[in-house]
């Protein structure tokens, strides 16, 4: 590289300077969900293969992932894991079978339609989610017409 | 009409090709996953009695399987890439792909050693 400019630099400035609108925006949640869900598997791969390297460790992992500040963030991995496979099928779909919808104003439309889908499929998930959280955690019924269980 | 040189695709372009398939076949694969055991059975009811019962069933094994193999590798190769946005340099690529591919084999190889062992909570001492 003889280039006197450094590409981390200018890389991470193109992210946060680019005004690609949706596009753009999609792109970085895609990347940004892309690599939290991976950091999630890897840690998760390694704290669930307890079970026959260390099996006593496991519950010490388990009773982590019970904690409040952890099931709030396995709220927020759904909906990474949620939004990273809808765009990642827009842009699967279109790139496979149907490149002529590359086109600006049909993305823009399309990135809006990934979001609202990716919430309809999370919000219930992510009630019954904090639902159990508040529950087992704090001893508090959101849902009383539910009940416990 | 075009026409196109017939050529060997590369490694880039296969694997272009394999993020997008690995991805589809991820949503039913991951989703399944990550609902089933956060969502509906819960952190609160999974314990190492309930991973040795699952890991008893070849079946699970199987799936489970499928996603480490697919899911590990896609997200590494998705890293992969989002790093040779950063790093320009040839050598140093290459140096960053033999990290990538090193901690791809071992942190699977440690996985997959678990999924066909099972759970051993016989192995607690109380
Ligand atoms: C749920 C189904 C999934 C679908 C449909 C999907 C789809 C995709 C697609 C199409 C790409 C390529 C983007 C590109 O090359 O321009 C991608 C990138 C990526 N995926 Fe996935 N994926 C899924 C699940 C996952 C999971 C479970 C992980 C975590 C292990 C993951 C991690 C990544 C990463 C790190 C990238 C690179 C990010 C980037 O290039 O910006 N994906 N995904």
């Amino acid at each position: 590289m003889a280039s006197s400019v450094s590409p981390i630099k200018t890389t991470a400035a193109g992210y946060v300077g680019y005004q690609g609108r949706e596009g753009h925006y999609a792109f970085l949640l895609h990347r940004l969900t892309g690599l939290g869900t991976l950091l999630f598997l890897l840690i998760h791969i390694l704290d669930t293969s307890t079970v026959y390297f260390f099996p006593a460790l496991y519950e010490h992992a388990i009773a982590l992932y019970r904690s409040t500040p952890f099931m709030l963030g396995e709220i927020g991995l759904v909906f990474a894991v949620v939004y990273h496979g809808v765009n990642g099928l827009r842009i699967a779909v279109t790139d496979l079978w149907m490149p002529k919808r590359w086109a600006i104003q049909t993305q823009r439309k399309a990135v809006w339609t990934t979001l609202v889908i990716s919430v309809i499929l999370w919000a219930p998930a992510a009630l019954w989610m904090l639902y159990n959280m508040l529950l087992h955690n704090h001893g508090i019924n959101i849902l009383p017409f539910i009940g416990t269980h | 009409m075009t026409t196109q040189a017939k050529v060997k695709p590369s490694f880039e372009a296969i694997a272009w090709r394999a993020m997008r398939y690995s991805g589809i076949l991820l949503i039913p694969l991951a989703w399944f996953h990550v609902y089933l055991q956060d969502v509906i059975v819960g952190v609160h009811a999974i314990d190492i009695d309930y991973v040795a019962l699952r890991l008893d069933m070849v079946a699970w094994v199987v799936y489970d399987m499928a996603l480490l193999a697919f899911a590990f590798a896609h997200g590494m190769y998705g890293l992969r890439q989002v790093s040779f946005e950063f790093i320009h340099g040839e050598r140093a690529r290459r140096n960053v792909s033999l990290l990538i591919l090193g901690l791809w084999l071992v942190v699977s190889l440690i996985g997959a050693v678990a999924l066909i062992g099972g759970a051993r909570p016989e192995l607690i001492s109380h």
